[in-house]
């Protein structure tokens, strides 16, 4: 993948098993936004191929059903006069907006069947919106806050409910970015535990972090992404791989 | 001041009744303006008005829409060389401002060289007293597309303030919504004028906007507290500019009793 006429990312392979929990690792500017971005159809890249249920996906401006993705804390305007409750339900205008404002180059993606564990929780569709927003709610512990303004919660909450919002949707493969950034580590652990219900619920996570620690242990597989994949595997094996390479990518710790 | 021959004993009904579409269609854009984080833009276009206002009476067009013109004009130039400019630590500001003043100043210098007799101080502060049928007609429209906009688009509008990366990211029309936004902004600003100036506008998008901001829990229940305040401030401002023992014009009246309002906006964190 090219930015401009730099290399942002290359060398890159790997393969997520439906239902599994992944962390993709690696330094500020190692390229993991940009990777989730270009995997949720939202940038353009330039060479290789990406499938998912094994349909490729189109080059650039795709939408895709069967993914979410949540955004960097950052990005987000915490102090909109909003609820908990309404801002979980905005990400029911992602799937009209999928729909309604298509780019004039964009292709249908379908609604096939996932095969994965999650095609039973997909299953609930059919429910109102009142309903999916609720169970997102539930499913990240903050049906009791719902009625708050966004901008009371805790920075931990405040992941969750960003997190609700990404769920709402249904798609059974979400995409990350940095949901523990900037959270305290009793909420880290909250969130992570959380991540985990999710997995054994058939959803299939990749979850960027440039934390390079114990919580590894949370996950599956771990990548570890430096502009290109140095190692994944498990949390133990990819250790032993960057250890005997005698490394971490920069900026781990 | 006042023709009170036309209007008769009901000279003040149009007038009053200007002042309070202002009221609630001020704060309505101001408030969307503020929660889009582009509350500037409307500074800029009540300033970039005049170029347009100067052609368009030179060419005997309706003022408000070459106004409008000259705002949005004035909107796009500056949105252009925003991105143009190298993204240096206000650098952006520079450009708005820059743009604001250039604006503002062709439109002065405008005026001599049409040879036009325009009322300078009636432009930037407003003769609400001296309104007429017209531009309560022209406020009207404009608070209609206002609260069309709203309507139409306000889950998107939502979607838009609180995640502008991922509205974007979703196939939300993010440009078209935002030169909505820049076309309802410049008409607030030209149908403003004639109440309470293009200058003292910005006080009447700005402070009710903020004062109902602190502890709405929606952006409807925000909108709906700033139009609250846009028309109590408003109807204060024109009934007080007709005590005689005051006797002030009312739009300066208004910008005052919004720097008034803005300490309340600390206390209204916890009005629900």
């Amino acid at each position: 993948m090219r930015r401009g006429d730099r290399s942002v990312l290359e060398h890159l392979t790997f393969a997520l098993a439906p239902g599994s929990l992944t962390a993709l690792v690696g330094p500020n500017g190692a390229g993991k936004s940009t990777l989730l971005q270009a995997i949720a159809g939202q940038i353009p890249w330039t060479a290789g191929r990406i499938a998912i249920d094994g349909e490729l996906q189109g080059a650039a401006s795709q939408r895709c059903a069967r993914l979410a993705l949540m955004p960097q804390r950052s990005e987000m305007a915490w102090h909109f006069p909003i609820t908990v409750r309404a801002l979980v339900g905005l990400g029911l205008l992602a799937g009209k907006a999928e729909h309604g404002f298509r780019g004039p180059g964009s292709r249908a993606t379908g609604s096939r069947a996932t095969g994965s564990r999650a095609s039973g929780s997909r299953a609930s569709g059919s429910r109102g919106p009142c309903c999916q927003v609720e169970a997102a709610l539930q499913r990240v512990g903050l049906q009791d806050l719902a009625h708050r303004r966004l901008d009371q919660l805790s920075g931990g909450q405040q992941q969750r409910a960003l997190l609700a919002r990404t769920l709402v949707g249904q798609a059974p493969l979400l995409l990350l970015d940095e949901p523990c950034a900037a959270v305290d580590p009793p909420a880290r652990t909250a969130l992570l535990a959380v991540l985990g219900q999710l997995r054994d619920a058939g959803l299939t996570l990749l979850v960027s972090s440039h934390d390079w620690g114990s919580d590894l242990e949370a996950y599956d597989r771990v990548l570890v992404l430096d502009r290109q994949l140095l190692a994944q595997g498990t949390p133990d094996q990819v250790r032993q791989t960057l250890g005997d390479m005698r490394m971490a990518p920069h900026g781990c710790g | 001041m006042v023709d009170s021959g036309a209007l008769g004993a009901f000279w003040w009904a149009v007038p009053l009744m200007l002042a309070l579409v202002i009221g609630l269609l001020c704060p309505l854009t101001g408030t969307l303006l503020l929660v889009q984080r582009r509350l500037f833009q409307a500074n800029l276009i009540s300033h970039a008005v005049l170029p347009g206002l100067a052609l368009a009476l030179a060419l005997h067009v309706d003022p408000a829409l070459g106004g409008a013109a000259s705002g949005v004009g004035g909107a796009l130039v500056a949105d252009r060389l925003s991105r143009n400019t190298p993204a240096t630590e206000g650098s952006h500001e520079a450009v708005l401002n820059t743009v604001l003043a250039g604006f503002l100043g062709l439109g002065v210098l405008l005026i001599p060289l049409l040879h036009l007799r325009i009322d300078l101080e009636a432009v930037l502060f407003g003769d609400l007293l001296a309104a007429g049928p017209s531009d309560l007609l022209r406020a009207v429209v404009a608070l209609a597309a206002v609260l069309g906009l709203l309507v139409w688009r306000y889950d998107q509008l939502v979607f838009l303030g609180v995640d502008p990366a991922g509205a974007a990211a979703i196939g939300l029309p993010v440009a078209r919504l935002q030169g909505l936004m820049t076309l309802v902004t410049a008409f607030t600003v030209v149908s403003a004028m004639t109440a309470v100036g293009v200058v003292l506008v910005m006080a009447l998008m700005g402070a009710p906007a903020v004062v109902a901001l602190g502890g709405a829990l929606s952006l409807r229940a925000a909108l709906i507290r700033s139009a609250a305040v846009g028309l109590a401030v408003t109807a204060l401002g024109f009934g007080l500019a007709l005590v005689p023992a005051i006797n002030l014009p009312p739009g300066p009246l208004i910008g005052v009793l919004c720097l008034a309002l803005l300490p309340l906006a600390d206390l209204t964190k916890r009005w629900r």
